[in-house]
């Protein structure tokens, strides 16, 4: 025996190796997923995600369709069983006009009216900022995306300083204070909200539209026009063709946007009824119908996934028209003639209209007593800095209340904890994602951090309300605390983060972390001596972009903030339910200011157009 | 260093995908410098990142003289950080938010050495590179020649044991890569490193390697000195692979399709009695000779008309372009021709210079020793 073990250990030697079995070969193929921490980080923050991403959302999908607290007697049926009850009563019933289909028209065609207007306006305008001689062209580029740097709902304020009419309370619109009284289809519901929200998103055709035309190889143009083709037909039939994945995507990219869009619904749609299908959530949440809340965010999310798949198909798409590279793609601009000055002076109006007057009107508003009186002794500081003010609550300036100061330290700690957690989980996530040699594990990250972009804020915020708002297994009730809004927050942000973690990381390549490795350096010494260091810019951005759509985010807060959690932007919505026309206002230029402000200031630090990482 | 050893190695990309190496035993002894040669895609670069650890084994092991440092049936993976060996990348991976020096003391930062003995090692690497007066610079302010020779400086300030290359010269200029080939040379001369070169380049590994392992598809074809690899090619990849203007291989398919192929086999049938399933015969350019009358085709050799159809000079170098019924043959000489375009010319080949490779493409040792003996006699 012993002389047989000895021969076929000889024998083994001689040939190398035996070729190993399958569980030889799954063990050495662990050893070497474990041997360092990426792979246990990337379990981790894949089960961190999946609590925080897909289990509320498939809760909100089982509320539709479970009998809920306070319908067992109805529905002769326990707390928890299987029911269509819901389902039927948003989509069938008589009340489902009132529940979701009026709502979702309301949606669809509010929806439909902005991408219109943006289209029309923006391709005009992102035509003449990147392809003309019109005056002003490069200030106008910064200028013209300073809306989308605004929170909406700051225009939907503005308007109502405008245009509030008798139908509602509280202190008078300016053209109701001259005498005018605006009739209701201007001052609220479909026809306001529709131009907010173009004006609003107006820059994203500028962008995308702007930075397609931008790479538009000119000799395609060119090759055109030695053809024979006349300027109208180069356009008709190049250009446009060729523009159009551009002008769809961004078409897409502005419905999904107003989807899940609910400050201006909210400030404008109320006082007439007219309800979008955020409100309409909304207003179920407020009002204890989880089961109905269920199937209407259900529907919410559908129509959110649907859109984004379709825009995926787009950019798809968009691919088999990109030309092979060449020196083609010169910055070409056309001679505007005689037409630069009216060119300029449309451009100008887009930017009144869209952020000078907006801004104007909320400013001066809060400096003035009476509305539209334009005499010296109308105008007081008393809203920004007064003291024993003659009013039921808030006698004191909005700058010396100790309300803005709480919401302002919450914005700061909620945000700002929520931003550099994500910020950091999605440089993790990146580093995973392209290092992990657990491939299931990549992919599985990479989708499920990009999860939340699919689905609206306001949905997703009801998800969360679903699923925190009781104690379950050994998670308290959430509802409440600062802790779930980090949370929700953290997971809104992380399709932006990961990106941008992602991004970071396929850029940096493996070459000088393995080098490190190489010249003996372990896995922490790597993360803090390379990685970290050269990602030090990216980790930055990570960190401001979402603080920045953080501080002027308004759906996830609306659903899940309480009094004592209340941020900038629910406080301002609170004061605009009280009527506190002033302060509201003044509490949304703050928010507007240290948003701009931000954007600037990241622009400064990366030395990166933000504009080019729109869509956050 | 001790010898490092692969046996039976391998790595494929997942499961479905065709193995990138496939069962490759490698031996490297102490102080060789060993090319890895072979087209792009042939596995070479795996195999330097398989030694590296930056890659794990699919199967086989990986030995340093007695200790495996990688094998899958014995579940041993030591990590790229515990091997002790240098890699320079292609892309030369400097790494840019550290300075020059700071890039050539990581290293030695790492491994706690005392401040004096760092100091004195970095500047001995950063003189012996030639790169000292850049050491406050960093990576982006350097040309790609002076960047390759941080990369270099950065490892051979750890004095590893084992110095892996993978195709560092690609990305310079002629005139700098001829430099750093010299370069590479006297460093593996002063530092006495094992050097193990990745490149696809045949000039390069020609010049640089004492050793030279072809690889293609991810197998070994042949290992041995340069001379070995050029004199005596394994097979007819390893024949056509090395060597420019490419060997000329006669194909014996159909027999009667082709004059010259014919000839040939009658030559090899009457030289080579008894030897059976010759698949085809390489000649190199330059061991082809031409004449332009019979008589000065000299006795015993291999030859047969033919029309010259092009003159290619290729400076101080030229190039003929023989065309015989359907093959054509390149044939180089540093003689200036005497012959135009066109000209009808007899060539010929004395029987050493004819590589015998079988049906399947391998090297027929036996014919090219007989062949070799004939040549002697005559």
């Amino acid at each position: 025996m012993a002389l047989l073990s000895e021969s076929a250990k000889a024998v083994a030697a001689a040939n190398g190796p035996a070729a190993p079995t399958a569980w030889q070969a799954w063990r050495y193929r662990l050893k070497v997923a474990l041997r360092e921490p990426t792979t246990l980080i990337g379990v981790l923050t894949a089960l961190l995600f999946t609590y925080l991403i897909v289990v509320p959302i498939i809760s909100i999908v089982l509320d539709a369709a479970r009998v809920q607290f306070g319908h067992e007697r109805r529905l002769s049926k326990d707390v928890g069983e299987f029911t269509l009850y819901y389902l039927d009563r948003v989509l069938f019933s008589p009340v489902s006009a009132d529940l979701f289909w009026r709502p979702l028209l309301n949606t669809l065609s509010v929806a439909m009216g902005a991408i219109l207007l943006s289209l029309v306006i923006g391709t005009v305008l992102a035509w003449l900022i990147s392809r003309t001689d019109m005056f002003g062209r490069r200030w106008f580029a910064t200028a013209l995306i300073v809306p989308y740097m605004l929170p909406a709902w700051t225009f939907a304020l503005a308007w109502t300083t405008l245009f509030k009419n008798r139908t509602v309370g509280g202190q008078p619109g300016w053209l109701e204070a001259v005498g005018l009284t605006p009739p209701d289809w201007l001052a609220y519901g479909r026809f306001p909200i529709t131009i907010i929200l173009a004006l609003h998103y107006t820059p994203f055709v500028i962008l995308l539209f702007g930075s397609a035309l931008r790479r538009f190889d000119s000799q395609l143009e060119d090759s055109a026009r030695i053809l024979g083709a006349r300027h109208h037909q180069v356009a008709l039939q190049i250009i446009l063709p060729l523009m159009r994945p551009a002008l769809l995507s961004s078409m897409v990219l502005i419905f999904a946007k107003c989807l899940g869009e609910f400050g201006v619904p909210y400030v404008l749609g109320l006082p007439v009824k007219f309800e979008v299908l955020s409100t309409s959530l909304f207003r179920s949440i407020a009002s204890r119908q989880t089961g109905v809340a269920g199937v209407i965010a259900g529907s919410i999310m559908l129509i959110g996934i649907i859109t984004l798949l379709i825009d995926a198909r787009l950019v798809r798409e968009a691919r088999r028209f990109v030309t092979i590279g060449s020196k083609g793609s010169m910055d070409r601009q056309s001679r505007l003639g005689r037409m630069r000055l009216p060119a300029a002076g449309f451009a100008a109006t887009v930017f009144l209209m869209s952020v000078g007057l907006p801004l104007l009107t909320l400013f001066l508003s809060t400096i003035m007593k009476l509305p539209a009186r334009f005499t010296l002794d109308n105008f007081t500081l008393d809203y920004w800095i007064g003291r024993d003010l003659d009013t039921v609550a808030l006698k004191t300036g909005i700058l010396l209340s100790p309300d803005l100061w709480a919401a302002a330290k919450n914005t700061l700690t909620i945000v700002g904890l929520a931003s550099v957690t994500s910020g950091i989980l999605g440089l993790l996530v990146g580093y995973v994602v392209i290092r992990t040699p657990v491939r299931l594990l990549s992919v599985y990250l990479r989708q499920v951090t990009f999860l939340p972009y699919l689905v609206p804020g306001i949905a997703f915020a009801a998800a969360y309300l679903s699923l925190f708002a009781v104690p379950r297994g050994p998670m308290p009730a959430l509802y409440g605390t600062v802790v779930i809004l980090v949370l929700a927050l953290i997971a809104d942000q992380m399709p932006y983060a990961s990106r941008a973690g992602i991004s970071a990381m396929t850029q940096l390549g493996k070459d000088p972390e393995e080098a490190a490795q190489i010249a003996g350096a372990g896995w922490l010494r790597r993360m803090t001596s390379i990685v970290i260091p050269i990602q030090k810019g990216s980790l930055v951005t990570g960190v401001l972009l979402p603080f920045i759509s953080g501080i002027k985010g308004l759906s996830l807060f609306v659903i899940l903030a309480v009094p004592s959690t209340d941020v900038l932007t629910t406080y301002s919505l609170r004061l605009v339910d009280y009527h506190y026309t002033q302060a509201a206002n003044a509490v949304v230029l703050i928010i507007a200011a240290i948003a701009y402000l931000g954007t600037l200031i990241t622009q400064k630090l990366t030395r990166t157009n933000l504009a080019e990482g729109l869509g956050s | 260093m001790p010898t490092i050893n692969l046996r039976g190695a391998q790595k494929n990309y997942g499961v479905n995908s065709a193995n990138a190496v496939s069962d490759l035993d490698l031996e490297i002894r102490d102080g060789e410098f060993m090319c890895l040669l072979g087209p792009s895609g042939c596995g070479k670069t795996t195999t330097l990142r398989m030694i590296a650890g930056l890659e794990n084994l699919s199967g086989g092991e990986i030995r340093v003289g007695d200790r495996v440092v990688d094998c899958v049936s014995g579940g041993v993976f030591v990590p790229p950080e515990k091997r002790e060996m240098g890699l320079v990348f292609q892309s030369y991976a400097l790494w840019p938010h550290l300075t020059i020096e700071r890039n050539t003391d990581f290293g030695l930062r790492l491994r706690k050495l005392p401040k004096a003995e760092r100091e004195e090692r970095v500047e001995r690497v950063m003189q012996a590179l030639d790169i000292a007066k850049y050491r406050d610079r960093y990576p982006s302010q350097l040309s790609g020649g002076q960047q390759q020779r941080v990369a270099l400086a950065r490892m051979l300030a750890i004095n590893p044991g084992v110095l892996l290359l993978d195709e560092p010269l690609s990305n310079l200029d002629a005139r700098l890569r001829l430099e750093m080939r010299a370069e590479l040379k006297r460093l593996h001369k002063e530092f006495k490193t094992t050097i193990v070169f990745v490149t696809h380049d045949q000039w390069e590994a020609m010049t640089l390697a004492t050793t030279i392992a072809v690889m293609n598809e991810g197998t070994l074809q042949q290992i041995g000195t340069p001379n070995d690899i050029y004199d005596r090619p394994a097979n007819r990849f390893v024949a056509e692979f090395v060597g420019s203007p490419p060997i000329n291989i006669l194909d014996f398919g159909d027999p009667g399709t082709s004059d010259v192929t014919d000839k040939a086999e009658a030559y090899l049938a009457a030289h080579l009695p008894g030897l059976r399933s010759i698949g085809s015969v390489g000649i190199r350019p330059e061991a082809i000779g031409y004449a332009a009358r019979t008589e000065d085709v000299p006795e015993g050799s291999f030859s047969g008309e033919t029309t010259v159809t092009g003159v290619l000079p290729t400076g101080g170098n030229w190039i003929l372009e023989l065309r015989t019924d359907n093959h054509t043959l390149f044939l180089t000489t540093h003689v200036p021709p005497r012959v135009e375009q066109g000209a009808r010319v007899l060539f010929f080949a004395p029987p050493e210079a004819l590589h015998v490779f079988d049906a399947d493409g391998r090297r027929i040792a036996e014919a090219d020793d007989r062949l070799r003996s004939t040549a002697t006699y005559n």
